[in-house]
């Protein structure tokens, strides 16, 4: 009877050793999974669309090691437990990152906005003073109507900085503010033209 | 008896051990291998594909890769929980396979659209500058609708920001603005020349009255005065042949004949002076009056106020004059044709009483003019 018992035991040790040596780290997974798509919602494809794919292919590599293991006799997840900690790390600092380039832009888009501004009312100034007919009314006219669109795109920057689409505000601001830089250039030498 | 006994586990579990290390082996030998290296390769593709912006430029390629990526994911994942001997890898491996030529289909894709979307944005660019370009250098001083004022601003600042985004390499996003900015700019063109061509339907009459004024200063061997208000240029005639070409300036109403007092329009027609008027005597240094109103200008005055076209208050206007002062590099007159004092001096020494001065819009066709 002991007999039977002990060659029992020694295939079931067999057995356990042979199929249940490694288990897939599937919590690691899952933070890592919940990780980028963390990442994915602070708009990292936005933001550093570089590093969120590097991110992205990492987690597939590791994905792919962890079925190899898995078809495997004799499964090691140490080496996958270890890219999964540093897959993580890795998502984790993108969102921080996401976070401060967000910060950056929507700063930089501040800045800007505060500087078009004041452009544009030195401008609003500065038509008062232009001559009437700076090459003909229809060009005081020309630039006039220049001013209402770049306030209107203004206007457009402003809403799209409140829902937090920074890099599109950014872009569209600074091509509102190259424009009103060249209206302000444009009125002054008019103006200089006229005192002579 | 115990000792024999202990042997006989020993044996037995020897044997058993033995047993499952050639099960192992033979498993180990004859399992399916997983496609690895395949789905690795699939993987980089796909991964090269991304970031050749195939997502953006060839994404249904590379979402088809992406598609089969996870179906082979997905495929090994269920061999896996089978039995190692019964696993087949066939159809991960073929997914594997599909979905690398996919993504290599697609950074293909990508890499050609990408580049030829950048040439064509490159040379939308160019041409819709030149549109711009046109719409200064004929309309910027003409006057135009407020609407089609607007279009121009609205239009010269999409292609502002689209010039931002393709510097940014996001071409997509450039070629979006692109497309409503060629369409404001180029309707806006569309428009501003019609406007011009209505303008020069009188273009027939200013050739016959310059050629009128040219024949004049041959047939009587005197000087004459051809004023070209589009190109701002004052020709004077000396028996037939140009003798002098001076800049100008204008009122801020230029385009079109002079139609009421205060509209600051230049009038258009056949005049003479009238009078002389020396230094210190003229506002602007020195000045040539012309014989506006001439009688035809009176008569298309007065046909105007009958048909309602002008209010019966309207007065006709006068004192135009040619006169120095001018050299701003912008126009500025009431409706006079203002010269910069030296070249004044000089018409004014050539001038007489009587000498012909033509104002027309244009000495040259159209069609010079647009090209």
């Amino acid at each position: 009877m002991k007999n039977k018992v002990l060659v029992g035991f020694a295939t079931l040790m067999m057995i356990a050793i042979l199929t249940g040596c490694g288990k897939a780290p599937q919590t690691q997974i899952d933070a890592v999974n919940a990780a980028i798509e963390e990442a994915k919602n602070a708009e990292a494809a936005v933001y550093l669309p570089d590093e969120f794919a590097a991110l992205q292919n990492s987690m597939n590599a590791v994905m792919a090691d962890i079925e190899t293991q898995k078809g495997k006799l004799f499964k090691k997840f140490g080496d996958a437990k270890l890219k999964l900690d540093e897959t993580l790390t890795q998502a984790n600092q993108l969102t921080s990152s996401v976070a401060a380039k967000k910060e950056e832009v929507k700063a930089e888009v501040g800045s800007m906005m505060e500087s078009a501004r004041s452009v544009i009312e030195e401008n609003k100034t500065l038509i008062t003073k232009a001559p009437r007919g700076k090459e003909g009314a229809a060009v005081l006219e020309q630039i006039k109507s220049e001013m209402a669109a770049i306030e209107s795109s203004l206007a457009e920057v402003q809403t799209l900085n409140d829902n937090g689409s920074f890099m599109d505000a950014l872009n569209k601001l600074k091509a509102a503010m190259e424009s009103a830089n060249s209206i302000n250039t444009e009125l002054k030498e008019a103006i200089a033209k006229v005192r002579r | 008896m115990r000792l024999k006994r202990s042997w006989k586990i020993i044996f037995t579990i020897t044997i058993l051990c033995c047993f499952i290390g050639i099960i192992i082996v033979l498993l180990s030998l004859f399992a399916p291998k997983p496609p690895t290296g395949e789905v690795e390769y699939a993987r980089e593709l796909i991964y090269e594909a991304g970031r050749n912006n195939a997502a953006s430029y060839s994404g249904r390629s590379f979402n088809e890769a992406r598609s089969l990526y996870d179906s082979a994911m997905t495929k090994w994942k269920e061999e896996n929980k089978r039995f190692i001997l019964f696993r087949k890898y066939d159809e991960v491996s073929s997914y594997a396979r599909s979905s690398a030529g996919k993504a290599e289909q697609a950074m293909q894709e990508s890499k050609i659209t990408s580049s030829n979307l950048q040439f064509k944005l490159k040379h939308k660019i160019d041409s819709l500058d030149l549109v711009v370009a046109d719409l200064d250098r004929l309309f910027l001083a003409w006057p135009l609708p407020s609407e089609i004022r607007n279009r121009i601003s609205r239009g010269k600042l999409l292609l502002k920001e689209s010039l931002i985004a393709f510097d940014k390499g996001q071409y997509l996003q450039a070629n979006r603005k692109i497309i409503d900015s060629e369409y404001l700019l180029t309707s806006s063109l569309e428009h501003a020349s019609s406007n011009m061509t209505d303008y020069f339907r009188d273009y027939r009459l200013w050739k016959k009255w310059a050629d009128e004024t040219i024949s004049a200063s041959k047939r009587n061997s005197d000087y004459s005065v051809i004023v070209d208000k589009i190109s701002r240029k004052c020709h004077i005639y000396h028996n037939g042949i140009k003798s002098y070409e001076f800049n100008i300036e204008l009122g801020d109403n230029w385009v079109g004949h002079k139609s009421v007092r205060g509209d600051r329009a230049t009038p258009e027609g056949m005049y003479k002076i009238i009078k002389k008027i020396g230094a210190g005597h003229s506002k602007y240094y020195k000045a040539l009056l012309l014989d506006y109103p001439n009688p035809s200008d009176r008569e298309t005055f007065r046909k105007k106020v009958a048909e309602g076209i002008l209010p019966p208050s309207a007065k006709i206007g006068g004192q135009i004059e040619i006169h120095g002062s001018g050299g701003r590099g912008i126009d500025w007159t009431e409706g006079c044709v203002a010269l910069t004092d030296p070249d004044m001096d000089i018409i004014y020494r050539i001038a007489r009483v009587g000498t012909p001065v033509t104002i027309v819009g244009s000495l040259a066709d159209l069609d010079d003019i647009l090209r």
